[in-house]
């Protein structure tokens, strides 16, 4: 049973101001065990709105548990997504402050701009037939819930964890690469802590992008153009602390640069 | 202690040999013998190739050496076993199962398999003090691989020690047919997908093995020089998982994608 509209507007209010002040909550499926994946989606959308309203915009959409070790793991079988602002953009080689953040964790993924709107149930070579250019992105997300406890819906609510991205600068269009496996090496500090491939973004990162199409369809939302696309990540996350010098190298893509300050 | 020495070695051989060749797996050497170090380890495995190179009563044609398995070339591998380096074994032309085809399940006890980068030597190479740039000039060409790694002990509980002695858990190997130049990939980067009956099970990238492949055979020729050995014209090198292991059973088919070098596949006969 779905829940009350007030308490999606308590709830969205609640994790907005989580993630707005890096302050740990309590998981929402708590007090709310009887939450639904359509309510938390609600949730996460109101809390966009909240976003808006201080002036920030949306520039994307990122999608999450695109590997089957992951969805194996949250016992799901399908991925999920959540909105990316222009305040949780980075640049590359951008410096960020460990203090902002409550568990951050990076995460070597595949991004998409798109070069036109997409909308529907879309297969994996029409999803890409909207996409203008390919690059490599460094995803940090952090999860606003105390312990680091929390269910797939909470996660939901909680857009996704989603809390900064860096795209690459090295660009490509995407027939111009072996997209579907794309060597990735994760390092910290020069050391090599996670390597992979885009293959283990649902096989292909195309997909990706057309399950997301089709899970915003279900809401009769599609993708603009100019949107930006994190795919998925290609590896587990990797926990940073202050003093990492976070790189990433996708084959064809160049390399990506993160430093973590106090 | 040297004359026992010698005793365990070939007792520590025939227990592994037996199981080879009885299909039921034994107890590891570690557990009964737990003197028995890495010297110790790599002298079972050149008595068990010796065996196995003089057919010492089985069937069929007596097998040749064809080259070279370089294994535990990831971080996480190694600090599992405790361990800070590789270790290789001995690949035999009857381990050689061609692409796309069938390997024999009862050769196999424990199977699992990995994609890896398969060298193959123009001209000869001999360490010490091989780099990696010798690597590059004595490699006439590179093609993808699945190796299928297997255990002759219970449950795969094995030390460093054990795995040496049981030939680096080598079972068979399946090469690509496609050659591509070492110069033309950029092999660190190469990114690695294992499908299992079509469904992705490991991913991985080049420099999952040791940094880059090339550094594990830069480390397998240096090493080999310690045993008075060199790497020889022609010989195959198989470098090193991309990626996870996965399992198989019979039934399964495999394929390894390496970006830039293609793929190679094999079944498992039912």
């Amino acid at each position: 049973m779905a829940l009350e509209d007030k308490i999606l507007d308590e709830l969205a209010t609640v994790v907005d101001e989580a993630a707005r002040n890096s302050e740990p909550v309590k998981m929402l499926t708590a007090d709310y065990p009887e939450m639904t994946l359509e309510d938390a989606y609600t949730i996460q959308r109101r809390s966009m709105a909240r976003r808006y309203a201080r002036g920030e915009s949306l520039v994307g959409m990122k999608m999450g548990l695109t590997s089957k070790a992951k969805m194996e793991q949250m016992g799901v079988h399908n991925p999920i997504y959540g909105h990316l602002t222009d305040a949780m953009m980075l640049g590359d080689g951008a410096e960020i402050s460990a203090g902002d953040y409550c568990h951050p964790r990076v995460e070597p993924e595949i991004a998409f701009v798109m070069g036109e709107d997409l909308s529907g149930e879309v297969g994996p070579r029409e999803a890409l037939s909207a996409v203008e250019k390919v690059c490599g992105a460094l995803e940090i997300i952090d999860s606003r819930y105390q312990n680091f406890e929390f269910t797939l819906i909470d996660v939901v609510a909680d857009n996704a964890s989603s809390t900064g991205f860096a795209l690459g600068t090295t660009t490509a269009k995407p027939d111009e690469l072996e997209l579907g496996n794309l060597g990735m090496v994760m390092s910290v500090n020069g050391e090599v802590v996670e390597t992979g491939s885009s293959a283990a973004i649902l096989e292909h990162p195309a997909r990706s992008l057309a399950a997301l199409s089709a899970m915003l369809h279900e809401r009769g939302e599609g993708l603009k153009a100019g949107q930006v696309v994190l795919a998925g990540g290609a590896t587990k996350a990797v926990h940073v602390e202050a003093g990492d010098q976070v790189e990433l190298e996708v084959d064809g893509l160049g390399r990506i640069q993160l430093r973590v300050l106090q | 202690m040297d004359e026992r020495r010698n005793e365990v070695i070939v007792e520590v051989a025939e227990r592994l040999w037996k199981a080879q060749f009885s299909g039921q797996v034994c107890v590891a050497p570690s557990e009964d013998y737990p003197k028995f170090d890495v010297a110790a380890a790599y002298a079972v495995q050149n008595q068990l190739i010796q065996w196995r190179q003089t057919k010492r009563g089985l069937a069929g044609p007596r097998a040749t050496r064809v080259g070279h398995k370089i294994g535990l070339t990831s971080d996480a591998i190694q600090s599992w076993l405790g361990v800070s380096e590789p270790d290789f074994g001995v690949l035999l032309d009857d381990m050689v199962v061609l692409d796309g085809r069938s390997a024999c399940c009862e050769r196999l006890l424990q199977p699992r398999v990995e994609a890896e980068v398969a060298f193959v030597l123009g001209s000869d190479l001999a360490g010490p003090g091989v780099t990696a740039a010798d690597v590059v000039s004595a490699t006439d060409h590179i093609l993808p691989a699945l190796e299928i790694i297997d255990s002759r002990i219970a449950d795969w509980k094995i030390t460093y020690e054990d795995t040496i002695a049981d030939n680096a858990s080598s079972g068979m190997f399946v090469l690509g047919n496609r050659p591509r130049i070492l110069k033309d990939v950029d092999l660190r980067l190469a990114g690695m997908a294992l499908r299992k009956n079509g469904d992705v099970v490991s991913t991985g990238a080049g420099a999952a093995c040791l940094g880059h492949p090339i550094n594990a055979v830069v480390w397998l020729v240096n090493k080999l020089a310690g045993f008075d050995q060199k790497l020889e014209a022609g010989s195959v090198i198989l470098s090193g998982a991309l990626g996870p292991v996965c399992d198989v059973e019979p039934g399964d088919w495999v394929r390894g994608d390496i970006a830039g070098l293609g793929s190679v596949s094999v079944r498992f006969q039912g």
